[in-house]
């Protein structure tokens, strides 16, 4: 028993990545204590629980990372490291007032050398509702002198004119404008939420106190530049995050600035003329709400800079029903007017594209909920080569429980009629209190994480704020200073290279002038292919101050083969053959290189963005379907622009047909000799006043070689089915190219909204027949609405044929190809929570052949369909995009989503619930307000939402009702690449950058004629329910083939793709010898690519 | 509740011990406010509070109506309503029965009904107390139980859970239409209601106000001039004004914010103020148990209808509140004394309800009757002293302008329409016999 014991031990206690020290033992004790009191609490002072900063670097210059904590009530602590992880306080002997202003509120912290003297000062922030004298910052100057010297630090901050009396949350000290000194950035915030939206238009005022500021260095006095620099001073700022980084890489510091509530963020792009421009509009499609603490690293290695802000969503189930949840469609409609841009609760992942843009994909990546989050730190925590991600969270009251919102005034009553008075602490204190422990993710190497808390060590629950990352011991990984409330701070001591064999290596860069601390200096560091790039650019995180030291993880390589420096002053310098395990002193050599850009030549772009060979815009109709129908998860009325490609005239040029909107029917443009497109004359095609046009095909209809237009009506918004809004319709080719409405009317397809019109001969009769996709039924989702075949009886008649795929589910699309070699087409079709079908036409009528080609189908949310040969094995192969993985919604098979639906409460509406599976368990999507506004018999079931928190679906439905429901399942939400292998499809995986958006348009050719087909993938889509929010991640995903049927994702700037919008239809039309893209994104204008070689 | 029970304690004990049949018209108003109790906690919007008071006392109506010529019996006023059967094999109190089913029904119907369980248990026990004898009890308890079956029966046919089969209110952008209010934006209260089936009157459209004043940004224009007097008149409240705006104010759920957190603070009904009132009186005119459940019920119908009426207006016109109108063209910061509920403006709810309640109240009680109204108390407010229902309507009315939520036309027009309502009540009243109780 004892020797097995032994034995297992090892195995069990499998070693913690971070230790956690002893405050004993390390010497911090520090805590920031928070007493809540009847006249000072969070109800006087809104941000009363957000905690404080850390700042870690070198005071006494031997060599050891220092720790200064600030507090926001209590004394502000400096711990001088002696070695061996031990620290001693010496705050009161380094300096009178180190410990804070007697009543202020300290807020973050922020280290710099202000004086260029070659020691580090420290400068405090303050905030609060006090008076502006208390609320004054203050700047300690390290007048330590020489080496050996007692530390010595004397307040400064009105002789530097950096006494600022604003409700400052950071402040950042950087050279906006090269002049060589350190200039410095304001975070500020308003202390008074604005619940009035209409107020945006606050976005004329100037508010000193609350909005931030930037004020440049004259001659070591700091000078209000904010106006002309242009940085918003709005009264609606609500600053808790701020990083410096040069996002686009031209070697200026750029800005990005969170704000709490409805403001957005603000990235301020260097102009490089002493001005910054708000790019966010065009730089990101959403950003995060209640946005706090930023981090921007390079977390991908791709040499550019990505932006990590957080949010406060829940990870679990019960979180996320207890506590409030933004879903309110007026007030998103009223922010989207108000200009206030899209803003959904949760962390966002902004993946830089290189090119101006960024791809949110924190869901994806799986880092998008840690709840009230405050600190990310982007850094290689495990010396793998690549960034690893550290979150602080906490709240010390979970003042967002719905519970206390709705019940609290009861509470209230019962006081007055007992006829006691009501204590604002009481309200204080009946608001719950839950620690949770942080977050730390590993990078997975492929833009994705996995949550480490438990394998890393860190388990403990708290409430933490402000955090830095530095190596104190310097052993060569990275340890963990957290600030926490009411708790002692927390000192991880990373273990990394006492457990592993990877290597690391650390700089620290002195440049040519006075910004001693190297701040802004841009260092890539190149192992055989791989790069990893960081900058200089300390305050980050939360409320805290990095050390200026940089680390870099190596995996287990010996050496770096070179390392690339960039300074302040754009000088290059490069190392080479560095050894690993050191940290490295650089001083800019005067022999560096000025303006030298990377070697590497960008090569040509794929594809080239030109001016619009049809200049239209589509116009945006504002329908909400879940008005009509709540527990949908997407709209189905979003269907324009359609496109179509066909030759109107025969006159050999490729016209083009553009769908309409509800101002304006649709038409033919047709293509002139001059390479010049010129909308036809004649009346428009497709009157969608009262409809929506959702697919439209040309082909022969009638037989006279003369291209026909098939327009299928489709959306949702207040259609019927069983009226002309759903009723197709075919127009007929005169022979000079003018389509009439036929004749011979379409028989009765109003049953169903449509999606997709696919002609072929399917029963050799010489003809064209339809396929004719049925999407979804207005008014009845989930139910299978008709989806039909159209048999051509010749001269453009068509009738309905029974098939055994009229009701097979919510189509999508749909393809005939041949998948037998028996040269007659298969009809496949896709949709969601459905597989993909194959239909093979025998003499007997359609059979479904799915299992012999899909032995394991799944199903998904699939949303189109392509068929090629992609491996030249000479067999059709598939592609279909489904609805990807950058979304709440999880699936597989083994935790399939589920869909459950009947009329249940019997008043003739479907009640719709939509489960899926979160950490093992199926809960449903649905809140309790939700629930009870859909069944009113629901009111009785929960009296709590804490009753309802935990609820599972068969807790909400009696067996009785739950045995009454229809089920749907999706078990895979990736967009995938089947290969025809013997008759059969074979799964194969597509680069993680393929599953990053809904793909609705595939279009396979050989895009960089190198001989294979590639794969251009298009979609998003933004008409999702609000907690589910806009994917929007894909600008157009091209992957180029090797030929056997993998593929390889080409960067957004490589592609010179940059596709704005929900992607609903796409062609490529020939004009003279160049081949246009015409790209179809709902309320864009057309955007045309041309092939760039 | 404490307080109430108490109360209830102190005037049965001064009672005259009855052995057999015991007046119980003392305990009328407090089981009606347990289950306004019930609303209050579960935040049971304005509407739909007065439907549940409607069917609450209808089973009691119609078991006191079955034991007194004098009451008339609901089917004599509702169309659609049939006399219903009460189950008594044996002996029963039909006052204690009656009490039963205002707590039964409420039970059944109310999302916090089981809440009432207690109270039930608590009705009970004090019964026991004062010696009604168990097979009386639970006699009674099955009549009323029986009553509120069929009571249920009656209610679910109403429509009511045909609303959230109806397409969700979206509102329109266009200038002068209501859009959802700050601070919690919360989407359009009951926006079909006017598909409920009334109690008395014959259709929802049938009292339709005057239109209101055309929405204009010309700042010579009617409206113009509305929403100024609404701004002005915010700007010089004298401090009873504030009072009577905050007396008034009656909104179940003003949510009050603070950074990320908001807190509901909550306030008894515009109909359960008026049900209140109702109790206070028939307490002071010393009406026998039948006539105060008879009054209780027929106030309850006339509220429900008045809000069908009310909210047919509401969602005819959709029109924007002053909130919105004032800070999109008079002051981009002000915000009114009162928090704007979530429904659209025209005709003012207050108005309308309490001029059509104060007429029936008028003519079962008197036009002189005045009262000391001590609903509000519970809600930190003082106790108002009224001379008469119309004095008191009247009031309601204006305090909506006093607390920035209604125009001038919303309220007279509003009044107008609810002294219309409550004219063809009284109609109804006199055709079928019901006649003033004091």
């Amino acid at each position: 028993m004892l020797l097995l014991g032994v034995l297992v031990l090892p195995v069990h206690v499998q070693a913690q990545l971070f230790k956690q020290l002893n405050p004993l033992q390390t010497g911090i004790t520090f805590s920031n204590d928070i007493d809540e009191t009847e006249s000072l609490n969070v109800l006087a002072y809104e941000y009363f629980f957000n905690g404080a900063g850390v700042a870690v670097g070198d005071f006494n210059n031997d060599g050891l990372n220092d720790i200064f904590f600030t507090a926001n009530m209590k004394a502000n602590r400096l711990y001088i490291n002696q070695g061996k992880l031990t620290f001693k306080d010496v705050t009161l002997e380094a300096g009178e007032g180190l410990t804070g202003r007697e009543g202020g509120w300290k807020t973050g912290v922020s280290l710099a050398d202000v004086n260029g003297d070659g020691w580090l000062d420290i400068y405090v922030c303050y905030s609060g509702k006090v008076n502006d004298g208390t609320r004054r910052n203050q700047l300690f100057i390290n007048e330590t002198g020489s080496k050996g010297n007692p530390l010595r630090f004397v307040e400064r901050a009105k002789e530097y004119r950096l006494d600022d009396p604003g409700y400052n949350t950071q402040a950042t000290f950087f050279d906006y404008d090269k002049d060589g000194d350190l200039d410095v950035f304001l975070l500020h915030h308003n202390i008074k939420k604005y619940d009035n939206m209409e107020l945006a238009r606050l976005h004329e005022e100037t508010d000193e106190l609350a909005g931030n500021r930037l004020l440049e260095n004259v001659k070591g006095k700091f000078i209000n530049a904010t106006q002309r620099v242009g940085i918003h001073q709005y009264p609606l700022t609500f600053g808790l995050g701020v990083a410096v980084a040069d996002v686009n890489l031209d070697g200026w510091p750029d800005l990005y600035v969170t704000n709490d509530y409805n403001e957005p963020d603000y990235l301020y792009i260097n102009q490089k003329n002493g001005t910054f421009r708000d790019e966010t509009e065009t730089a990101f499609r959403h950003l995060a709400q209640f946005s706090m603490g930023v981090d921007i690293a390079d977390f991908n290695n791709d040499g550019l800079p990505d932006v990590m802000s957080l949010d406060m969503l829940p990870e679990d189930n019960r979180r996320q029903k207890l506590l409030q949840l933004q879903e309110n469609y007026e007030s998103f409609e009223l922010m989207q007017q108000q200009g206030l841009q899209r803003q959904y609760m949760r962390n966002m992942l902004q993946l830089n594209n290189g090119d101006g843009t960024f791809s949110e994909i924190a869901q994806a990546a799986g880092v998008a909920h840690t709840d009230w989050s405050w600190a990310p730190l982007l850094a290689d925590f495990d010396n793998d080569g690549y960034k690893d991600l550290f979150i602080t969270n906490g709240y010390l009251r979970d003042y967002t429980n719905k519970d206390f919102l709705r019940y609290w005034g009861d509470y209230k009553i019962r006081k007055a009629i007992d006829r006691e008075p009501v204590q604002l602490m009481d309200l204080v204190r009946a608001m719950p209190s839950t620690k949770i422990p942080n977050y730390i993710f590993s990078n997975n190497h492929d833009l994705t994480f996995t949550n480490r808390q438990r394998e890393w060590g860190l388990t403990a629950p708290t409430i933490s704020s402000g955090a830095a990352c530095a190596d104190l011991d310097n052993d060569g990984d990275l340890d963990l200073i957290i600030n926490n409330i009411n708790d002692p701070a927390f000192v991880y001591q990373n273990m990394a290279r006492e457990q592993t064999r990877n290597t690391y290596l650390q700089f620290k860069l002195l440049p040519a002038n006075v910004n001693k601390q190297g701040i802004g200096t841009q260092v890539t560091v190149y192992t055989g292919t791989q790069r990893q790039y960081q900058e200089v650019s300390p305050v980050r995180g939360y409320l805290s101050t990095q050390p200026v030291t940089l680390h870099f993880g190596l995996n287990t390589t010996p050496m770096a083969d070179s390392v690339r420096i960039r300074w302040p002053d754009l000088s290059v310098q490069i190392l080479t053959r560095v050894q690993a395990n050191q940290l490295l002193v650089v001083e800019q050599t005067t022999t560096s290189q000025t303006g030298i850009q990377p070697v590497v030549q960008a090569a040509k772009p794929v594809f080239v963005n030109v001016q619009p060979v049809v200049s239209y815009t589509h116009t945006a109709t504002s329908e909400n379907d879940f008005k009509r129908q709540p527990l949908m998860l997407w709209m189905y009325s979003q269907t324009g622009p359609i496109l179509a490609k066909g030759d109107v005239n025969r006159d050999g040029l490729e016209d083009i047909f553009v769908s309409g909107n509800q101002a304006k029917k649709g038409g033919i443009w047709t293509q002139q000799p001059d390479h010049s497109f010129r909308p036809a004359e004649s009346g428009g095609i497709g009157d969608e006043t009262g409809s929506a046009t959702a697919a439209a095909v040309f082909f022969d209809a009638n037989g006279d070689g003369f291209d026909d237009l098939y327009v299928a009506k489709g959306g949702y918004a207040l259609f019927e089915p069983q009226t002309p809004a759903l009723q197709d319709s075919l127009y007929l080719n005169d022979g000079k190219g003018n389509l009439r409405p036929s004749v011979n009317p379409l028989p009765n397809l109003s049953g169903s909204s449509k999606s997709c019109v696919r002609p072929a001969d399917y029963d050799g009769d010489g003809d064209l027949d339809l396929f004719v996709g049925g999407r979804v039924v207005p008014g009845r989702y989930p139910e299978a609405p008709q989806s039909y075949l159209l048999q051509n009886v010749g001269k453009g008649q068509f009738r309905v044929m029974p098939t055994p795929f009229s009701t097979v589910g919510m189509v999508t699309d749909a393809q005939w190809a041949d998948l037998d070699a028996d040269n007659r087409p298969e009809l496949l079709l896709c949709g969601e929570f459905m597989p993909i079908k194959v239909y093979q036409y025998t003499k007997n009528g359609f059979i479904d052949k799915t299992a012999a080609f899909f032995p394991e189908a799944d199903n998904g949310f699939w949303q189109s369909l392509t068929v090629t040969d992609l491996n030249g094995d000479g067999r059709n192969d598939l592609i279909a995009g489904n609805l990807g993985i950058n979304s709440q919604l999880r699936f597989s098979r083994k935790e399939p989503a589920e869909l459950y639906y009947a009329d249940v409460d019997n008043n003739g509406s479907i009640d719709p619930f939509f489960c899926f599976y979160v950490q093992g368990v199926s809960y449903p999507f649905v809140s309790r307000d939700e629930l009870n506004e859909q069944m009113y018999a629901m009111r009785k079931r929960f009296g709590f939402y804490k009753d309802y928190a935990d609820a599972t679906l068969n807790k909400i439905l009696t067996p009785d009702e739950l045995k009454r429901t229809k089920k749907l399942t999706v078990t895979e939400g990736k967009t995938t690449v089947f290969l025809n292998v013997d008759g059969r499809f074979k799964q194969q995986t597509l680069p993680i950058q393929a599953q990053l958006a809904p793909v609705t348009q595939i279009l396979t050719e050989d895009f960089n004629a190198d001989g294979h087909a590639d794969l251009l993938l298009l979609g998003n889509k933004s008409d999702n329910r609000l907690k589910i929010g806009s994917i929007d991640a894909n600008y157009g995903c091209l992957l180029v083939g090797n030929g056997t049927g993998s593929f390889t994702y080409v960067s957004q700037s490589q592609a010179g793709l940059s596709v704005r919008g929900d992607v609903k239809s796409v062609v490529q039309v020939r004009v003279g010898q160049t081949n246009y893209l015409l790209i179809g994104a709902f309320g864009q204008p057309i955007q045309t690519y041309k092939t760039g070689n | 509740m404490k307080r109430f029970l108490f109360l209830w304690l102190f005037l049965w004990l001064t009672m005259p011990a009855q052995a057999t049949q015991p007046d119980l018209r003392a305990r009328v108003q407090p089981t009606i406010f347990a289950v306004t109790m019930v609303m209050i906690h579960d935040v049971v919007n304005p509407p739909a509070a007065t439907r549940f008071y409607a069917y609450c006392l209808l089973g009691a109506h119609e078991i006191v109506a079955q034991h007194e010529r004098n009451v008339v019996s609901p089917a004599s006023l509702i169309r659609s309503f049939k006399p219903l059967k009460l189950e008594a094999g044996k002996p029963y109190d039909y006052q204690v029965a009656a009490l039963y089913c205002i707590l039964e029904t409420a039970r059944l119907m109310l999302p916090s009904g089981s809440m009432l369980a207690d109270e039930q248990a608590k009705l009970l026990a004090e019964l026991r107390k004062i010696g009604v004898g168990e097979t009386t009890l639970a006699q009674s308890v099955k009549v009323a139980q029986g009553v509120a079956r069929q009571v249920m029966v009656f209610a679910a046919a109403d429509k009511y859970n045909q609303l959230s089969t109806r397409l969700r209110y979206r509102p329109t952008k266009a200038d002068g239409y209501w859009y959802p209010t700050p601070p919690g934006y919360i989407e359009a209260i009951e926006p079909h209601w006017r598909i409920i089936r009334p109690m008395l009157l014959d259709s929802c459209g049938q009292f339709k106000p005057l239109p209101p004043a055309p929405f204009s940004k010309d700042t010579s224009s009617a409206f113009h001039k509305l929403a100024q007097e609404v701004y002005q008149t915010s700007k010089s409240l004298t401090s009873e004004q504030r009072l009577i705006a905050s007396y008034w104010d009656c909104n179940p759920f003003a949510i009050n914010t603070s950074g990320h957190m908001s807190i509901g603070f909550k306030k008894i009904s515009p109909g359960g103020h008026w049900i209140n009132i109702t109790s206070l009186a028939a307490n002071k005119a010393k009406l026998s148990f039948s006539e105060s459940i008879n009054v209780h019920s027929l106030v309850a119908m006339t509220l429900m209808d008045a809000f069908i009426s009310c909210w047919d207006e509401k969602y005819r016109s959709n029109r924007i509140r002053p909130e919105t109108a004032i800070n999109r063209s008079i002051d981009p910061r002000w915000t009114p004394l009162l928090q704007t509920p979530p429904f659209p403006e025209y005709t003012s709810g207050h108005s309308v309800i309490s001029s059509a309640v104060a007429e029936v109240l008028t003519y079962l009680l008197g036009s002189a009757f005045g009262f000391n109204d001590t609903t509000e108390t519970i809600f930190e407010l003082p106790e108002r002293t009224f001379t008469s229902f119309r004095q008191a309507a009247e009031e309601a009315s204006l305090s909506r302008l006093y607390g920035g939520i209604h125009y001038r036309d919303a309220i007279e027009n509003g009044q107008a329409q609810g002294k219309a309502i409550g004219g063809f009540v009284i109609d109804r009243f006199r055709k079928v016999g019901v006649k003033p109780v004091f």
